[in-house]
Order: structure tokens, then C-alpha cells, then sequence
């Protein structure tokens, strides 16, 4: 009975090197001329969920974008320090970002299908590295839908428009469009604030069972949804990272005052 | 209660006068459509013809006249209203004029376009004085037979003989050779055969009275077709209508253009504009996506931004003017320079033609494409984009395949709105090559077919041209008018089908 509710999670102290999915080291990061992220050290670990929590504004989605580098889209934008994955830092300046893209897949907060079938947003991510044989692609297709729960409800409508599709549907087909690209770290930005509960449970559940194969980082809102999904959690305010712990004890006996106060909604 | 009764009479007043001011400017904008419409379709149907005597104080006049008045009165009136105008200062000798309708009057239009009424006297053949008019038909075909005898001893012998004896001569060959006697002889004898030709064919002939009792001889070789306007039954005058229609936008202005068709301004424009969409449409497309896309965002953007804005305001006219300075003198003297530098001095792009006129109005439609192409990229949603990228895709695929295919709408509206403006406008064509009468079109058999340089015809500068000629000659005038109202029609058809390519491109990309 017990070991039902036992899982295999280690304190944070406790991971080693090779169980770490993202590095961060020293991470500050300006957007139009705003300090948006303040010297943030932290270890995500490898196939596991991470919840990055706190209020609207404390950085949550600049650090999660920061892990793809698509806080680069915004012109005015500066940053330092160090994120490793994979042995290397994604900011040297070597490192291809599309390439990088493709490696750390990213859904967002409003799903955004591209304006084209469902089976073309999905190989999109492949036709973009310039895959062309049909029948790969086919598989990747099947693949990712399969992947993402979403195969069953479309496998008969792959060429309708993608627009067709319910709100719930369009975000596992962008879960999909990242998956096809087969990438090691999967970035999820609110991914389920513009759902109802029933398909956010859906999506809930697709996400644990991705762990599987990826590493997740979920930036949520939804304290509920972030202790039933998440193996850890990082508490962040004003740019800054607070807590970092496993779920567990994050949301049952938080270290820090101000974790408890947000966790019990005194604040934010 | 009075404040209260003051509102609800200031909200009513507002209402009411702004309900007037749209429905004035409606009623403006169908009433000039009905206008023209009604002007303009005069040219197409068939008139009933009138004799009309007019007894002067010392003298008599009688003509037959053809109007789309529909009454006797009414015609009367006509020309009452202009003796009027006339004998203002001696009222006393104001003519006598009486109408009535004339039956059997035929009205005879050459292949000129010159248009006689008469009634039918006399049909003569090479041999035949006197022939009863159902005739008519069989003389023609061998009038027309014998015209084919002629151009082939014109064509293919007259002109091949002439050609070498100027070969001989030019190679200094004397005069009195004999090998040049003998294609002289040749030439001569030909030559004689194509007179002889064309003495036979002006031996036929129709001969009508008009109205003054007066015969005219008409040769069948001149006339393009005859009929009775007061004898057409319904059938007929639709029948005339559509056959009037198709010669309207068939065949070239005759007469000065005051009659005829306008197939070659039809045909200028359409060339023009698709020449003009095809130099502004990738350059405007282009310059949208660099300035909303890659530029960065800084003041002076912002100001390009605003000359172009700008650039959509200067007056046509001075687009031409520049057209003329730089395409017509400096850009085309320097290629004639350059390449037809044997012709010179006569110019060969050095004056003004089609190449420059749809240059000049790309120029002048500019800033309506980029303006409208970057609107339709302002509408691409940031999220679009994101998702792009995150996906691995760089900068230029992005825009490639995601950003411009969603902005193809605003693109396509920008370029379709550009066409309906150059298609409609006049004043800088006038200065850059469109002309009132052009011999050629600007493309056909000869090498190398598109004629990029010559000058072309133009509905609106036909139009324009138009407004010039005798305003009392309705013939004319209803043509003017018909012009305009195909113009109309096609930049009507033109804002239309470039809303609706926007519906239905937004049906497919813009639904998020």
C-alpha cells in the first residue's frame, strides 16, 4: 500500500550531473531595459516535470523562453550567464539556434496551428530540416499524433484544415507538431490556462505520460495542477528563484516564508 | 424633463442629418451611374431615322436625321431649340420645320465608318446598269473575290517586283539594262492588271437618294452594312444591339473616333496594367516585408514609413512629368544611345511608349501595394511567428512559409486596387505614351512581337480625348459615354474580384 504512493524522487541536493536536463548557471536576462530574470542558478532534472510557479510577471515565461532562446525575438533584449544542455551552453556562440529549436520543442500558452492541415502542421518542424521522403514523414506523423493522444480523433481528417479542430484537439496537435521533431526537452508555457478542466486533465495525463521521453518544464498558474503533475516545482518572485525542491515537499512543507504565503494564496 | 427632451431631440437631429447626408451622397453615386449607363447605351441601340424639312425664308433643306428621340414632337423640338439659338437676333425668319418619320430610308455605314441615309435607288454591276437589290449579296461576294485577286497581285507580285528593281538600282545597275527592262515590263504589265482590277471593282456600285433628292454613289467595295432603322422588328434591334456591342469592343475607333469600337484601348490598357502589376507587384511585396520585417524599428523607418504614405498623395500629374524627365529622356535617350545608336536621330525608346507609361504608373501605384502588403503582414498574429520559430525554423523560412502566405491577401488587394488605379487614370499617360489614335498595337506578328516601345491607346485617354469632340454630335458623345461606362465595369470588376480573392485567401489563412 505504501508503495503506491512512493515515487522515485530525489531531493533536489541529490542529483548528479548526468540526471540534469538544463543546466542554468548565473542567468540574468534584460527585456527592454528591465531586469526580468536575476542571477537564477538551477538544475532541471533529467525526464522528470518541472513547474515553474509564482505570480504574473516574476519571469516564469522569460526563464522557460530562455531555455529555447526565444527571448531573442524580442530586439531589445540582453542576457548573461550560462544554460547547459547537453554538455554545452546553448549560448556560446556557435550554437545554431534553429537547430537548438529543434532539439527543445515549445508549446504555448493559445494554441497556434498554422493555417494549413492538420497532417502539414505537424511534419512542419520536418519539412523545415528538409525532409522530404513521404513516407517518413507518414511515420513522424502517426508517431507524434500517437504520441500526443490525439491519432484516434484525426486519423481519418489528416488533410482538413488544422483550424477545424477544438481548442483541446489544437493543443495536443501542437504537443504533436513539437513531438514530430523528436526533441529531449519539451517546453510547456501555461499550456492548459485556455482549456476547460476536462481536456486539461486530458492534457495533464499526456504530459506524465511524455515524461517517458522527454524532459518537461510547465510553467502553470493552476497550483493544483502544478502538485498533481509536477516531480518538482521552482517557486519564482520579481526574477528571482526562491524555492526549487521536489513537489512534494515544495507544496506540503515549503522552506521559505514566501512560498507558503503564495502557495496558501496570501499574495499573487 | 426639458434637458431630457433636449437630448432625445439632439440624438434625433444627428441621426436624421447624417441619414440625409448618406443617402444625398448614395442617391449622387447611383444617379451618376444611372447616367452614364443610359448615355453611354445610346451608342448600342438602334435610332429611328427621321425626314426633316426646313423651309428658310428663301430657302429649303431637307435631311434625313437619325436620334433616339422618341417622338415626333420631341424631335421637332430639337430643331426648333437650335433655330432658336440661331435667328435670335431676326425672329421673324425662323424656319419653317416639319418631321416626319422616314420609312424606307436605309442607313448606309462604310467601312470607314462614315454613316449616309438614303433611300435605295439603283444597284449596278461591271455590265448590269440597273439590278433589284436582293442582288446585293452576290455582288458582294464578287466584289470581295475580286478585292482577293487584287491584294494577291499587290502583295505577292507588285511588291516583290518593285523590291528588286530597287535592288538593281540601288546596286547602280543602269536604267536601260536589260535584265532590268525586262522586270520593268513585268511591273508594268501587273501593274495594269491590278488597275484593271480595281476599275472593275469600283464598277459596282449602289446608288441611294437623299433626302434633298440628291443621289450618292456608293462603291460595295467601301461598305461595311446597311439596314432600315424604322423597319427593325424587336428581334432585330437586340440582334443590332449585341452585333453593335461586340463591335464596340472588337474593332478599332473610325472616324476620328466618333465611331467604331475601342478594342485597341481595351487592349493597351490590359497590356499596360499587367506590364505594371508585373514590375510593382514582387518590387512593392518585397520592399513591405523588408520594411515590416527586417528594418529595424528606429525613426528612420518611421520615416521612409511616412514618405511613402506621403508618396501616395503627390498629384499623378507630376509622376508623369517625372516619368517623361527621367524614363522618356535620360533612361530611354541612353539606351537609344547605347543600342539604336544606327537610328538615331529618330528615337526608339527615347520617346514616350508603353515601357515607360506602365514603369511610370508602377511608380505612381507604389506606395498602394506596399502600403496594403504591409497591412496584410501587421495582421499575421506574433503567436504564428513564435510557434515558427520554436519549431527550428529560421527567420526567412518563417516568413516564407508562414508570414507571407497568411499576409497574401493584403499583398493580392494591394496589387488588384494598383491595376483598377492605373487603369483609370489619364494624366500621367498622356505625358508618358498613350495616345488618341495608335496605328499598331503594340504587339503582333512582326519581330519581336511585344513592342515595348511604341506608343498604345487608353481607355481613360480615350475618354478624355473624347470629351473634346463636337458635344452636339451624339454619335460621338454616346461613345464617350460607353467608354466610360466600360471602364466603369472594369474597375468595378476589378475592386470586386479583389474583395472577394481577400474573403476567400482570409477563409483560408486568417481564420485563428
Amino acid at each position: 500500500m505504501l508503495k503506491l504512493f512512493e515515487r522515485e524522487i530525489l531531493s533536489v541536493d541529490e542529483i548528479s550531473k548526468a540526471q540534469t536536463g538544463i543546466d542554468v548557471r548565473d542567468l540574468c536576462v534584460h527585456l527592454n531595459g528591465k531586469l526580468v530574470l536575476n542571477n537564477i542558478n538551477i538544475r532541471i532534472p533529467k525526464n522528470k516535470i518541472t513547474a515553474l510557479i509564482g505570480q504574473s510577471g516574476c519571469g516564469k515565461t522569460t526563464l522557460l523562453n530562455s531555455f529555447n532562446r526565444m527571448n531573442e525575438l524580442n530586439r531589445n533584449h540582453q542576457c548573461s550567464g550560462e544554460v547547459w544542455i547537453n554538455d554545452r551552453d546553448i549560448y556560446n556562440r556557435k550554437e545554431r539556434i534553429s537547430r537548438l529549436r529543434t532539439q527543445i520543442g515549445m508549446v504555448f500558452q493559445r494554441p497556434n496551428p498554422f493555417p494549413m492541415s492538420i497532417y502539414e502542421n505537424v511534419c512542419f518542424g520536418l519539412r523545415i530540416q528538409g525532409e522530404t521522403n513521404r513516407r517518413k514523414l507518414d511515420d513522424s506523423v502517426e508517431r507524434a499524433l500517437k504520441n500526443a493522444a490525439l491519432w484516434e480523433e484525426v486519423r481519418d481528417r489528416l488533410f482538413d484544415s488544422a483550424m477545424i479542430l477544438s481548442g483541446g484537439q489544437q493543443q495536443r496537435l501542437m504537443i504533436a507538431r513539437a513531438l514530430a521533431l523528436e526533441p529531449e526537452i519539451l517546453l510547456l508555457d501555461e499550456p492548459t490556462s485556455a482549456l476547460d478542466p476536462l481536456t486539461t486533465l486530458y492534457i495533464e495525463e499526456l504530459i506524465n505520460e511524455l515524461k517517458k521521453q522527454c524532459t518537461l518544464v510547465v510553467v502553470t498558474h493552476n497550483m493544483q495542477q502544478a502538485a498533481r503533475v509536477s516531480d518538482y516545482a521552482a517557486f519564482m518572485h520579481n526574477g528571482e528563484l526562491i524555492e526549487f525542491s521536489d513537489s512534494d515537499s515544495l507544496f506540503t512543507m515549503p522552506a521559505k516564508q514566501q512560498t507558503e504565503d503564495y502557495i496558501t494564496g496570501r499574495y499573487g | 424633463m426639458l434637458r431630457q427632451f433636449q437630448l432625445n431631440y439632439r440624438q434625433a437631429l444627428s441621426e436624421t442629418a447624417s441619414l440625409l447626408c448618406a443617402s444625398i451622397m448614395l442617391i449622387f453615386l447611383v444617379s451618376m451611374v444611372i447616367f452614364i449607363a443610359f448615355q453611354g447605351s445610346q451608342y448600342f441601340v438602334p435610332k429611328s431615322a427621321y425626314k426633316v424639312s426646313i423651309t428658310f425664308a428663301d430657302a429649303r433643306e431637307e435631311v434625313f436625321y437619325q436620334t433616339s428621340a422618341l417622338s415626333l414632337e420631341n424631335v421637332k423640338a430639337q430643331f426648333d431649340s437650335r433655330y432658336l439659338g440661331q435667328f435670335l437676333a431676326e425672329p421673324e425668319n425662323t424656319p419653317e420645320v416639319s418631321v416626319q418619320l422616314a420609312e424606307e430610308v436605309y442607313q448606309v455605314v462604310l467601312d470607314s465608318g462614315r454613316v449616309h441615309f438614303g433611300q435605295f435607288y439603283a444597284l449596278s454591276s461591271m455590265d448590269e446598269p440597273a439590278l433589284p437589290l436582293s442582288e446585293l449579296d452576290n455582288l458582294r461576294d464578287t466584289v470581295a473575290l475580286l478585292q482577293i485577286s487584287l491584294q494577291e497581285a499587290q502583295e505577292g507580285r507588285l511588291k516583290d517586283l518593285h523590291e528588286r528593281i530597287a535592288q538593281l538600282d540601288r546596286s547602280g545597275v543602269a536604267t536601260d539594262a536589260p535584265a532590268r527592262d525586262a522586270l520593268m515590263l513585268n511591273f508594268n504589265r501587273w501593274q495594269a492588271h491590278v488597275f484593271e482590277l480595281d476599275r472593275q471593282i469600283q464598277k459596282y456600285r449602289m446608288q441611294f437618294k437623299q433626302a434633298d433628292g440628291d443621289l450618292i454613289s456608293i462603291a460595295l467595295n467601301d461598305l461595311d452594312y446597311l439596314y432600315q432603322p424604322n423597319q427593325l422588328t424587336l428581334t432585330d434591334k437586340i440582334g443590332f444591339t449585341f452585333s453593335k456591342i461586340w463591335q464596340f469592343v472588337s474593332d478599332k475607333p473610325k472616324q476620328a473616333s466618333t465611331t467604331g469600337g475601342v478594342f485597341p484601348a481595351i487592349f493597351g490598357t490590359i497590356l499596360m496594367v499587367i506590364l505594371m502589376a508585373v514590375a510593382v507587384a514582387p518590387f512593392g511585396i518585397v520592399s513591405a516585408i523588408y520594411l515590416h520585417e527586417y528594418a529595424p524599428d528606429n525613426r528612420l523607418t518611421g520615416l521612409i514609413r511616412i514618405g511613402i504614405s506621403n508618396m501616395a498623395a503627390v498629384p499623378s500629374v507630376v509622376y508623369g512629368v517625372f516619368g517623361l524627365g527621367f524614363f522618356v529622356y535620360t533612361l530611354g535617350g541612353s539606351i537609344d544611345e547605347l543600342l539604336y545608336s544606327n537610328t538615331l536621330p529618330s528615337p526608339t525608346f527615347g520617346t514616350p511608349g508603353l515601357l515607360w507609361a506602365s514603369l511610370t504608373m508602377g511608380l505612381l501605384t507604389l506606395p498602394v501595394v506596399i502600403v496594403s502588403a504591409e497591412e496584410g503582414l501587421k495582421r499575421v498574429p506574433t503567436g504564428l511567428r513564435a510557434g515558427s520559430y520554436a519549431l527550428g525554423a529560421t527567420k526567412f523560412e518563417t516568413i516564407m512559409r508562414v508570414v507571407v502566405p497568411m499576409a497574401s491577401p493584403g499583398m493580392l488587394t494591394g496589387v488588384i486596387l494598383a491595376i483598377a488605379r492605373a487603369a483609370g487614370e489619364v494624366a500621367p499617360l498622356i505625358l508618358v505614351g498613350a495616345v488618341k489614335f495608335a496605328p499598331n498595337l503594340p504587339i503582333d506578328g512582326e519581330f519581336p512581337f511585344v513592342h515595348l516601345e511604341r506608343q498604345f491607346m487608353h481607355l481613360g485617354v480615350f475618354i478624355y480625348d473624347g470629351a473634346f469632340h463636337n458635344q452636339t454630335e451624339t454619335q460621338s458623345s454616346s461613345l464617350m459615354f460607353a467608354t466610360c461606362m466600360l471602364l466603369l465595369i472594369i474597375v468595378f470588376l476589378l475592386n470586386i474580384s479583389a474583395i472577394m480573392f481577400r474573403h476567400r485567401l482570409r477563409d483560408k489563412y486568417e481564420r485563428v
